[in-house]
C-alpha cells in the first residue's frame, strides 16, 4: 500500500475526522464557509485578472489594484485552506481514490505556480506598464491562465461530491 | 400566480430535460458556482470600500461605478443558472423552506445592495454626510448575501 494511502486511512480514523463525519451539521457548515472563502479568493483574483486584460478599471494603475485587493485574497485563501483541509480530513479515505479530488490538488499546485512566475517576472517591471490600457502579453497570459485554472478548480471541486471513487 | 408559473416552467421541454438528465443539474450547478465566485468577490470589494476597509486609494463612487458591470453581470448569470436549476425541480423547491428563505433574502439583498451601489455610483453620498448610512448599508448587504448563500446550501439538506 502506498505511503500516502496509508496516511489517508490513518487520518480517516482520527477523532477529528470521525467527529466531522458523524456530525449532521458540521460538514455542510464547513462546505458553506469553504464556498464563501472561494468567493473571496476567486472573486478578488478575478478583479485583478480582468484589470490585467483591460476589461475593467482601466484608469486605475495595476499595482494599486493589486495592493488593495491581495490582502483580501489572502484572507479568503486562509478561510478556504482551513475549511478545505477539514473537509478533506473528514473524507480522506474516499478522497484518496477520487479522481476529481486528485485533479483539483494538481490544479491548486498549478494555480500557485502561476502568480509566482507572474510576480517574479513581468510584475517586477510593472512601473513601465502600470497605467497601460493594454498590458503586456505575458501579463494577459497570466490573467487568462489564472481565470481558467480557478474556474477548473471550482468545477473539479464540485465534481468531488458527484464522483464517489 | 407564482405556483402557476412554476407548474408551467416545470412542464416546458427545458424543465423536463433538466429533470430527466443526470448531467444537466451538476453542469448548471457548476456554472452557478462559477458566477458565485466572481460575483461574491466583487460584492465583497464594493462593500469593503463602503466600509473604508479596502480600495481606499479610489473614491467610493469610482469603485461602485467600475465594479457595477461585474456585480450586475454576476447576479444575472446566477439568476439565470438558478432559474434553470429551479426548472428541473419546481415543486421540490417551491415547497422547500430553505428555498423560500433564500428567495426572500435574495429579493431583499438585491434591492438593498443595488439601490446602494447604483446610488453611490451616481455620486449621491458625496453631496451630504451619508457616511454612516453607507456603512450600515454595506454591513446589511454583506449579511444579506451571506444569508442567501447559506440558505442556498441548506436547500440540498432539507
Amino acid at each position: 500500500m502506498p505511503a500516502l494511502q496509508h496516511f489517508c486511512e490513518w487520518v480517516y480514523t482520527t477523532h477529528l475526522s470521525t467527529s466531522i463525519r458523524q456530525s449532521a451539521y458540521l460538514f455542510p457548515f464547513l462546505e458553506t464557509i469553504h464556498t464563501l472563502g472561494i468567493g473571496g479568493v476567486v472573486g478578488t483574483v478575478a478583479i485583478l485578472d480582468l484589470r490585467l486584460l483591460g476589461w475593467i478599471m482601466k484608469k486605475e494603475p495595476v499595482s494599486r489594484i493589486a495592493r488593495q485587493v491581495l490582502p483580501w485574497t489572502w484572507i479568503g485563501f486562509a478561510i478556504m485552506f482551513v475549511t478545505g483541509l477539514l473537509l478533506s480530513i473528514a473524507e480522506s479515505q474516499t478522497n484518496y481514490f477520487n479522481w476529481a479530488f486528485r485533479i483539483k490538488m494538481l490544479l491548486l499546485l498549478l494555480v500557485g505556480i502561476n502568480p509566482l512566475i507572474f510576480h517574479l517576472t513581468i510584475f517586477r517591471k510593472v512601473n513601465t506598464w502600470d497605467v497601460a490600457n493594454v498590458t503586456p502579453l505575458r501579463a494577459r497570459l497570466a490573467a487568462v491562465s489564472s481565470l481558467v485554472l480557478w474556474a477548473s478548480i471550482i468545477v473539479a471541486g464540485r465534481l468531488i461530491a458527484y464522483v464517489n471513487t | 400566480m407564482l405556483l402557476l408559473l412554476s407548474h408551467w416552467l416545470g412542464r416546458t421541454h427545458l424543465g423536463v430535460y433538466i429533470r430527466d438528465s443526470s448531467y444537466a443539474f451538476p453542469a448548471i450547478e457548476i456554472v452557478h458556482l462559477l458566477f458565485l465566485a466572481v460575483f461574491g468577490g466583487a460584492i465583497l470589494l464594493v462593500d469593503l470600500r463602503f466600509l473604508n476597509l479596502g480600495f481606499k486609494t479610489q473614491s467610493v463612487s469610482a469603485v461602485a461605478r467600475e465594479l457595477l458591470p461585474v456585480t450586475v453581470g454576476g447576479v444575472i448569470g446566477m439568476f439565470l443558472s438558478g432559474l434553470l436549476m429551479y426548472a428541473g425541480g419546481t415543486m421540490r423547491y417551491y415547497h422547500n423552506p430553505a428555498f423560500q428563505a433564500k428567495m426572500a433574502f435574495f429579493v431583499i439583498a438585491l434591492i438593498v445592495h443595488f439601490a446602494l451601489q447604483v446610488g453611490v455610483a451616481r455620486g449621491l453620498p458625496e453631496r451630504e454626510g451619508t457616511g454612516r448610512l453607507l456603512k450600515a448599508g454595506a454591513v446589511a448587504s454583506l449579511l444579506l448575501w451571506f444569508s442567501v448563500g447559506f440558505a442556498g446550501r441548506v436547500i440540498g439538506y432539507v
